[in-house]
């Protein structure tokens, strides 16, 4: 009987094992399909068009890749509107979703010219940054500061804000020197800060609502050759040390892993050491092996963090030497939405110890790092980091998962810390919400207005965030 | 010893093979990266494309994708028609972006694309 009893419970303990395992298998299954994604055309034959991450699509009625500038502006005085530019649609805010005219800067690439004197080159809007670092090779030039994924235009990366990290860096639009803007009207601008120098402050980062960028000048440097170093500690020290570590090193930036108490801090320093190159990507494995550690143990917070932290902790750093452009950018074939807000630098770290607290206690799914960088402040009207030394905090969630719960949980600590959103990364800020964060707001609105009068390169998200939201 | 060996270490156990998905992709021959790196279509345009939007990705073994000319990593895709291809690659699929960041490419221009990058384009 009592044999009988304790078979009987054993069975039943092993019928609730199961199907907790299978729930969860199950669970994990439904959660990992591919998402449902927008018919290839619409009613009426237009191809789909989607961004890189795939939550923002559209259906334009025309596409064009101008392969001049005089055929871009003869383009904008009478394409469909919208008409919104795209460079590699990195972006995942709606910057580019038009029912009008997508307007690909693919035709416009390459290094327009350069000058040893000044190091300084001229470039076509159009160039991916990936491209642009073995161009500028060949002139003996390297860019100051280059972001983490290198696949976007350069006239993508400067309407967006995008940037790298460096206490002592500014974002890529910190080193435009001049640019040539085409006009809803066709006109051609230079802009710097001697011509058109209220253009050059207001659509430096403009999101492509002011015009389009065709041509940028940009200040360079001679290459440098820098020791990249990539080492694990404990994330409650690397934040308590990271006002110096952001002074020490000539460029450094960390990941913070949730569910593991643990941060890889990069930094990079000029050396003139032997060449040692970087040896096959590990970020990629690394990345799916901690979504398979969430995928079994994500229900078991604990247990999730001690495996996490003790696969994690204790390894060897590792390390590179080689051409700076080599070094700083990195693949990212791992598709994610991503949430970043530039904070003044002094509320960094204590918006990241929130941020993480909130997705330890409610947001499980989450397996991708935080990102954490430092950017030095420039003096475009819409820069994020316009006037203030800022550190950037950087949210992801992987393409499949769901975003929005996340975003929506941590965006209310950003914004409580002072922060500015990335213009490519999504946020739920309107005009309204914008207008008091940008000492130069209703300057910048004017000179839009002025040079776009009747809205052509206004869509939805960006009427929202320029004109009535 | 890296983060990742150790991490696959713990997911080689035989109790996760289900749900780790161990075993991965092996590794990529350096032979088959350095023809990557050196095919491009002979036709001009298409090679224009190739080289504009999808080099970048199919030629580097770190962005994961299938190589250019590498025609194992090729085969069980084919095996589902070009036609399906072509539809991935407009709606993006796992780590493919819609379009392949194309974004003035036909399905004509996909087609002969794919053919190209999965050596099947008669060269």
């Amino acid at each position: 009987m009592t044999l009988s009893r304790r078979a009987a419970l054993a069975l039943g303990a092993a019928a609730t094992g199961a199907a907790v395992v299978g729930g969860a298998l199950g669970r994990r299954w439904w959660l990992d399909r591919e998402p449902p994604s927008p018919p290839v055309s619409d009613a009426a034959g237009h191809l789909l068009w989607r961004n890189w991450s795939g939550i923002a699509s559209c259906y334009p009625a025309m596409r064009a890749a101008p392969e001049s500038e005089a055929a871009l502006a003869e383009l904008l005085r009478s394409a469909p509107a919208p008409i919104r530019p795209v460079g590699a649609g990195h972006s995942f805010t709606a910057l580019v979703p038009t029912a009008g005219t997508l307007l690909s800067l693919d035709g416009l690439r390459g290094v327009v010219a350069t000058d040893p004197a000044t190091q300084q080159a001229t470039v076509w809007a159009g160039t991916r940054l990936g491209d642009l670092g073995p161009a500028l090779v060949a002139v003996g030039q390297e860019m100051l500061s280059l972001p983490d994924i290198n696949k976007q235009s350069l006239g993508g990366a400067i309407g967006t804000g995008t940037h790298g990290t460096g206490a002592g860096y500014q974002a890529i639009h910190g080193n435009v020197m001049a640019f040539r803007l085409a006009t809803a009207r066709g006109d051609i601008l230079e802009c710097s800060p001697e011509r058109n120098p209220e253009v050059f402050a207001a659509a430096r980062v403009g999101a492509g609502a002011f015009g389009v960028i065709t041509q940028v000048t940009l200040q360079n440097r001679p290459l440098t050759r820098v020791h990249k170093r990539v080492y694990v500690e404990p994330l409650e020290q690397v934040a308590a040390e990271w006002p110096v570590l952001s002074t020490v090193h000539d460029k450094v930036e960390f990941f913070a892993f949730p569910f593991s108490g643990l941060a890889a801090v990069i930094a990079t320093d000029r050396t003139d050491a032997p060449l040692k190159p970087r040896g096959p990507d590990q970020d990629t494995d690394t990345l799916l092996s901690l979504m398979r550690l969430r995928d079994l143990l994500g229900p078991l917070p604990g247990l999730r963090r001690r495996v996490t932290h003790a696969l994690m902790s204790g390894l060897p750093a590792e390390e590179s030497v080689d051409d700076s452009w080599k070094l700083l950018s990195n693949e990212r074939p791992v598709r994610f939405n991503e949430m970043e807000f530039h904070l003044p630098r002094e509320a960094q770290m204590a918006a990241l110890r929130e941020v993480m607290q909130v997705i330890e206690r409610g947001h499980s799914d989450v397996f991708f790092p935080l990102e954490v960088r430092s950017i030095a402040p420039d003096d475009a009207w819409l820069s994020p980091f316009y006037g203030r030394e800022s550190g950037s905090l950087a949210i992801h969630a992987y393409y499949k998962d769901d975003y929005r719960s996340l975003f929506a949980a941590v965006e209310p600590i950003l914004r409580r810390h002072g922060g500015r959103p990335h213009w490519g990364k999504l946020h739920s800020l309107r005009a309204r919400d914008l207008a008091p964060l940008y000492p130069r707001w209703k300057d910048a609105m004017d000179v839009r207005r002025t040079l776009d009068p009747e809205g052509r390169f206004l869509n939805e998200h960006l009427h929202g965030l320029f004109v009535d939201g | 010893m890296t983060i990742d060996s150790r991490l696959r270490s713990l997911f080689s156990c035989t109790v996760l093979v289900a749900l780790s998905g161990c075993g991965g992709p092996p590794p990529t021959p350096a032979q088959i990266a350095a023809r990557a790196a050196s095919l491009k279509p002979g036709d001009a345009h298409l090679a224009e494309l190739y080289e504009r939007s999808c080099r970048a990705c199919h030629s580097e073994p770190r962005a994961n994708a299938p190589l250019t000319g590498d025609r194992a990593a090729w085969k069980a895709r084919l095996a589902k028609g070009r036609p399906a291809l072509v539809q991935s690659v407009l709606t993006g699929v796992n780590g493919m972006p819609a379009g392949g960041q194309c974004f003035t490419c036909t399905p004509g221009e996909y087609d002969a694309l794919i053919a190209f990058m999965a050596d099947q384009d008669g060269r």
